[in-house]
């Protein structure tokens, strides 16, 4: 799994709200289908894209397929926007040393 | 999905001061990046930095709004997909100056932006504010850890 894989699951707007829903709890691909105004083919593929980003794992119980959110993928996400925070953190640090110079 | 960084700091500068850091470029230079930067309302400049990967090391920005010792807002844009806002207020307090950065527009969904910020991830040290993971913690309910050797740099006052 790459962190672009993330980036492009999380980029659809119907994957995010699959995501929502599932934060709630495991839910069987026809209650997804039923949640939202998609066919059922696409939510399976909406669900695949999650899938091979790690952030939705699929759990077979008896004959039914649960799916479960698994948020950590989201992590490198924000690491890449700590880059910037902390870049400005220490450009304002060096910027009251430039200010305290006599 | 966009995100925002905001930082706040208090200088014990009066805001014509700092005022100055920010809009002359050799001052600017001194702490941000090499630039020529002009605070007149669609001036366009740009900082230079080292190139990576497809980011060739070049911010194109064009001031959008100036109010003297007051604000400064400018777009911040580059080659490799960037395309944000830099807004700077200055509010005079105490004999110093509270100078506010927000750094907003970052497309979270778009992979070629983060190849801006690795420009600027190397040899960088500095305090990390955890805004977006509580965002995220909220929204999907994930733990985000922070990094142990973080805890020890942050500030004791």
């Amino acid at each position: 799994m790459t962190t672009t894989d993330v980036y492009e699951a999380i980029a659809h707007p119907a994957r995010r709200q699959v995501m929502e829903v599932l934060r709630d709890g495991p839910r069987r691909a026809g209650d997804l289908a039923g949640s939202f105004a998609m066919s059922r083919p696409a939510v399976s593929q909406h669900l695949r894209v999650l899938r091979e980003a790690g952030l939705v794992a699929e759990v077979r119980v008896g004959r039914e397929r649960h799916y479960h959110l698994n948020a950590s993928p989201l992590r490198a996400v924000n690491e890449w926007t700590k880059r910037y925070q902390e870049f400005w953190e220490s450009r304002l640090d060096e910027l009251g040393r430039i200010l305290d110079r006599p | 999905m966009t995100q925002a960084v905001q930082v706040e700091r208090f200088y014990p500068h009066p805001p014509a001061a700092v005022w100055r850091a920010l809009t002359e470029p050799e001052l600017l230079a001194l702490w941000l990046m090499p630039n020529d930067i002009a605070p007149v309302v669609g001036h366009s400049f740009t900082f230079t930095t080292k190139p990576v990967a497809e980011f060739d090391g070049i911010v194109h920005c064009e001031v959008l709004e100036v109010d003297v010792e007051r604000r400064l807002v400018f777009a911040w844009r580059s080659n490799s997909g960037l395309d944000t806002t830099v807004t700077w207020t200055l509010h005079p307090e105490a004999g110093g100056t509270v100078l506010r950065l927000v750094h907003d527009g970052f497309d979270t969904a778009d992979p070629l932006q983060r190849i801006a910020f690795d420009a600027m991830g190397g040899g960088w040290r500095g305090h990390i504010a955890d805004r977006l993971a509580a965002t995220l913690d909220r929204r999907f309910g994930v733990v985000l850890e922070t990094p142990p050797d973080v805890t020890g740099t942050l500030p004791a006052g």
